[in-house]
């Protein structure tokens, strides 16, 4: 009998280890398949057109690529990318990155057409792609209250003021480079508004997105406001080194963010475009 | 890495120690006054004592800090966009956050008083009523009666309860956190945040198990001590 059920157990084991290697061996051949070399001859544009769709490489990143409730991609860059594919006339396809890091050697080997998944315009990148023109951008700004907008109106106007962020925050680590001491770390970036309303600190240094939800008109802090940004980030989709298709998207771009399409995105995923 | 730790950590359980130590130093006395209150024969009095009580026991500490400490700077903020000439809205006005360690030492005196002032009431009471007989008889005034004959007895019957309340106030002084009073658990959680380690956070733990520790020891001789009618 025992003899029996380890028989039966190896050979389940044997099938689920068989199983495991079928899935994993599923998107590298799809991704292969996809980096076919032949039609590409001078224009990148004219390949891509050629194979009717767009390989965009991505991450699972709210809000900019994420999976909505059945499953199918949604966001910022999702539906951007659907925009800008519907009139290339092309269908995207969106290729999830097992590794980041790996995304210029992608490009390379054709395995992806784009990098479009909130990436962050670093001068390194820019030595192994060409990257478009930025469109979204993340910053770390100073909030207070609008009686004290002009007070605090520059990063210098903070450095005597008592500043809450968010212990172990990114607004934490840039205050600490600038040499401010009169920081109050607190638990949350929501809770450093309540530290500001309440006196005990005279300003909050948070980022943009939440800044935007949270200070202003119709909100809990309606008579709060933000000022100068300590960093500033800026978003662009990456391409091919010496691809026509970046330079076709640039304009499509800069199409669709003068017919309020990308008014339109940002304000439904609460980010701030480039102007 | 390990020497970066322990240096934030030991800086934390500074500050809860010094937490721990400044209640014990306020609420010890203050409970002691509560109590009194609350065995009042002035029934108005009594009557107000009670409800502070259930108020303090009947609400987290957490809630208590939170509103102890912005409260009085978001009552200021109120009264002061208020154009009213009344004096107590101009009072108001003038109300302003305190220092975030006062605010904290005063809140968790105040709630461990009231705890503290239940012990020593079933202390008191559980004195028989023969022995205040007694004393009336010989002539002893009520004070006199309380520090000569009832203080030491209650004393000895307090020490496991009051021992269990401290032990309790060692692992509360973490709810500090809330407000921003840099106590060991923000130092270990610290770490999760900026580097993604999770044993600073459980090298705290062993800070107050020894601690806690200590204190149990402590308790035990002080308990054999006044165990004087077995010696």
């Amino acid at each position: 009998m025992k003899k029996i059920l380890a028989l039966v157990l190896a050979a389940l084991m044997m099938l689920s280890l068989a199983a495991c290697g079928g899935n994993a061996d599923v998107d590298p051949t799809t991704a292969t398949a996809n980096g076919d070399t032949t039609a590409a001859a001078d224009s990148d544009l004219a390949y891509i057109k050629s194979k009717g769709k767009m390989v965009i490489g991505i991450t699972d990143y709210a809000p900019m690529n994420y999976p909505d409730e059945n499953g199918a991609w949604t966001g910022f860059d999702t539906e951007f990318a659907e925009a800008v594919c519907a009139k290339l006339g092309v269908t995207p396809e969106f290729f999830v990155l097992a590794d980041w890091d790996a995304k210029t050697n992608e490009l390379n080997a054709k395995t992806i057409d784009c990098v479009w998944n909130g990436m962050t315009i670093t001068d390194d990148l820019k030595d192994g792609m060409d990257i478009s023109d930025p469109y979204v951008i993340n910053a770390q700004v100073i909030v207070c209250k609008a009686d004290d907008a002009e007070k605090y109106a520059t990063v210098e106007s903070i450095k005597d003021a008592t500043i809450a962020v968010e212990g172990g925050s990114a607004a934490e680590k840039l205050v600490a480079e600038l040499g401010y001491t009169n920081v109050t770390p607190v638990t949350a970036q929501s809770d450093t508004l309540l530290e500001v309303k309440s006196g005990a600190a005279d300003v909050a240094v948070i980022d943009i997105t939440m800044a935007k939800a949270m200070t202003g008109e119709g909100t809990s802090y309606a008579d709060f406001t933000y000022t100068a940004s300590l960093s500033e980030e800026e978003y662009g989709i990456g391409f091919r080194k010496g691809s026509d298709a970046c330079t076709e998207v640039n304009k499509i771009m800069a199409e669709l963010m003068a017919d309020g399409t990308l008014d339109a995105l940002a304000e439904k995923y609460e980010l701030t475009l480039v102007k | 890495m390990f020497e970066i730790v322990m240096t934030k950590l030991i800086n934390g359980f500074a500050v809860t120690l010094e937490l721990f130590a400044l209640t014990l130093l306020f609420a010890i006395p203050l409970g002691l006054i509560i109590c009194f209150g609350s065995m009042s024969k002035f029934k108005p009095l009594k009557a107000i004592v009670k409800i502070f009580v259930w108020v303090i026991r009947g609400t987290p500490l957490m809630l208590q800090l939170i509103v102890f400490f912005y409260g009085p700077g978001l009552i200021g903020n109120w009264a002061a966009a208020q154009a009213s000439a009344n004096p107590i809205i101009e009072w108001l006005a003038t109300w302003k956050v305190m220092d975030r360690m006062v605010s904290v030492v005063i809140m968790f005196s105040i709630n461990y008083a009231c705890y503290f002032s239940e012990i020593y009431r079933g202390g008191i009471e559980s004195i028989p009523r023969g022995q205040y007989e007694a004393c009336q008889v010989l002539g002893m005034t009520k004070t006199q009666t309380f520090f000569k004959v009832i203080l030491m007895q209650l004393v000895k019957r307090i020490v496991p309860p009051m021992s269990n309340e401290i032990i309790t106030l060692v692992k509360d002084t973490s709810l500090a956190r809330i407000i921003s009073v840099y106590e060991i658990i923000w130092a270990g959680q610290a770490f999760i945040k900026s580097n993604g380690i999770l044993w600073p956070l459980l090298a705290t733990g062993l800070f107050y198990l020894l601690f806690n520790g200590l204190l149990t020891i402590v308790f035990g001789r002080i308990e054999k001590r006044l165990d004087y009618y077995h010696n």
